[in-house]
Order: structure tokens, then sequence, then C-alpha cells
């Protein structure tokens, strides 16, 4: 894991950026966002309501904190586990060859394949360094 | 940082999120508990031009004669099978525009379809009608699957002339 100060800046900037970028994007269009999620067949029409809702405004709340230092662990914790949720969804509906776009970029979509893979573990990597970084500060400040 | 207030913040974001997600979209849930999306996510203040229908109602279309259908599914699947006299527009690549101008009266009334329930192609194909202008668009859900089940007219050539 990387520890220089100066790159994990870098990391939460991109990290940050990415995902404010994306929930703006999708809450640009919410309706289509959930037809995205639909499309994957994995929710119900329940489900992917709720998830064009509130999605899009965890992703920015949670860019927003990793940038600004705030809730750090939280939130870089947050974004793991929601890139985590998208690798998981991504390799099943390569498997099932659903062909759809991947909903991530609201209308500047793109289809899901290998290179969203790709991506996607390249931004779980930069986001695993600032949670592990940030929990390294925490234990630190805490020890005597 | 202890587990306390890992939940304390996780809470705070979650319903943050939920509070602003629903304020900044609120009057898209009162349409969607009124169940203006049951079928589709399709907005129909966005498209008026577009209804979804069932077996009963597109088979009456087709017995008019005047309607034209539309088959969003792959080629391979068309000729595999398709309801009769109904055209080949593939959309089940993710298109989202139609290449080329349909020559079909813009107050004429198409039918579109592909396999069935599961199925989204018909959706982005209508939608892309409707950007074309075309104002009276019926969108058949139960698509092949049911159209075939219940024996209806369909033919196993490519018919487009």
């Amino acid at each position: 894991m990387i520890c220089h100060k100066t790159v994990l800046w870098v990391f939460r900037l991109v990290v940050g950026g990415v995902f404010i970028w994306a929930g703006l994007l999708k809450i640009l269009g919410p309706l289509e966002f959930a037809q995205d999620i639909a499309n994957y067949r994995v929710f119900s029409r329940d489900i992917s309501f709720v998830i064009a809702i509130v999605l899009p405004w965890i992703e920015i709340l949670c860019g927003v904190l990793v940038i600004l230092g705030i809730f750090r662990t939280t939130s870089s914790l947050v974004l793991s586990g929601l890139l985590v949720a998208f690798l998981v969804l991504i390799t099943a509906t390569i498997l099932r060859r659903i062909d759809v776009e991947c909903g991530c970029f609201g209308s500047l979509g793109r289809r899901v394949d290998f290179l969203l893979l790709l991506t996607d573990s390249i931004l779980l990597y930069l986001t695993l360094n600032i949670f592990v970084s940030s929990l390294k500060q925490n234990h630190e400040s805490a020890s005597p | 940082m202890r587990f306390k207030a890992f939940v304390f913040q996780l809470g705070v974001i979650v319903c943050l999120s939920v509070v602003i997600g629903v304020s900044a979209n609120l009057s898209l849930v009162k349409q969607y508990l009124n169940g203006d999306f049951n079928q589709s996510f399709l907005s129909p203040k966005d498209f008026p031009s577009i209804q979804f229908i069932g077996l009963a109602e597109a088979e009456d279309l087709f017995m008019r004669g005047d309607v034209l259908f539309l088959d969003s599914r792959a080629e391979v699947k068309f000729l595999e099978g398709h309801i009769l006299d109904a055209i080949n527009i593939p959309f089940e690549g993710g298109e989202r525009t139609v290449h080329g101008q349909l020559s079909f009266p813009r107050d004429g009334t198409l039918v579109v379809y592909c396999d069935g329930n599961e199925c989204q192609s018909s959706i982005f194909l209508a939608k892309a009608l409707a950007e074309q202008g075309f104002e009276d668009i019926r969108v058949f859900f139960g698509g092949w699957n049911e159209w075939i089940t219940a024996g209806l007219p369909s033919s196993k050539k490519n018919d487009l002339s």
C-alpha cells in the first residue's frame, strides 16, 4: 500500500472527483439510471428505483468527504464497498452475457465489458489505499 | 476509529443521501407511488406518444391492417421467427438511435416488440422513434414469446420488401 502523502492526496482527488462526476450525471437522469439498473436483471423495480434516487447522492457525498478529508475512513470504505459491488455486478453481467450499458456515468454511459472491469479495479486500488492510510492515521493519533 | 464512530458517520451519510435524494426527486417519487412506472421507467410526461399494450390490443391492431409492427431483436432472432409482416430494426446491442428515417406516416400507429417482459430493446426503440416525431407508438410488452404462444400469425422468413 502507498504511504506517500502527496500521492495519497492525488488519489483522493481522483477518486473523489470520479464519484462526484458520476453522481452528478446520474442525478440529471434518474429514470434512465433506474432503467439501467433494472436492465441488469438483478434488482426488482422497487429496489432499482430506490437505488437510482439515493445512490448518486451517496457517491457525491462520499466523493466530497474523501477530498476534504472529513469522515475519510468511512467515506473511503463506502466507496470501496460500492466498487466491490460494481465489480461483482459487472462480472456477473459479463458471465450471463447480458448486453447492457453500465449506467455508471448517466447518459455518457458505456457498455459493460472487461475494460470497465479494469477501470473499476484500478479505482478500487486507489480507494483502498486511501482507506488503509486513514486507518493507519487514526491508529497513530489514538496511540499514546 | 471506533466502531460507534463508524456507524454514526455511515448513518449520517446514508440518511443525508436519502433525504436529499427523495427531496430532489419528490415528483418522481409521487409518480412512482401512483404506479406510473409499473412497466418501465419511461415518464408518460416526457414520452406522451408511447403507450404499453397487452396481447389483446396487439392482436386487434394487427387485424386493423394499417399498423406497422417493428421487431427490435437482433436479426438472427428475427429470421428465426417474427410477427407476420413485421420489420426488423435491431436495437439489442444497446442502440440509442434509428439509423435513417422510417418510411411511415408520423401519425400512423407503430407497434414495437422484442422477446417479452425481460427484454428492454423495444423500449429503447420506442424512445428513439418518439424522438423522431412518431406520434403513436405502442410497446407490446408480452413480445414475440407471448405472440407465438398464442398461436398468432407469424413468419420465419425475412419479409423486408
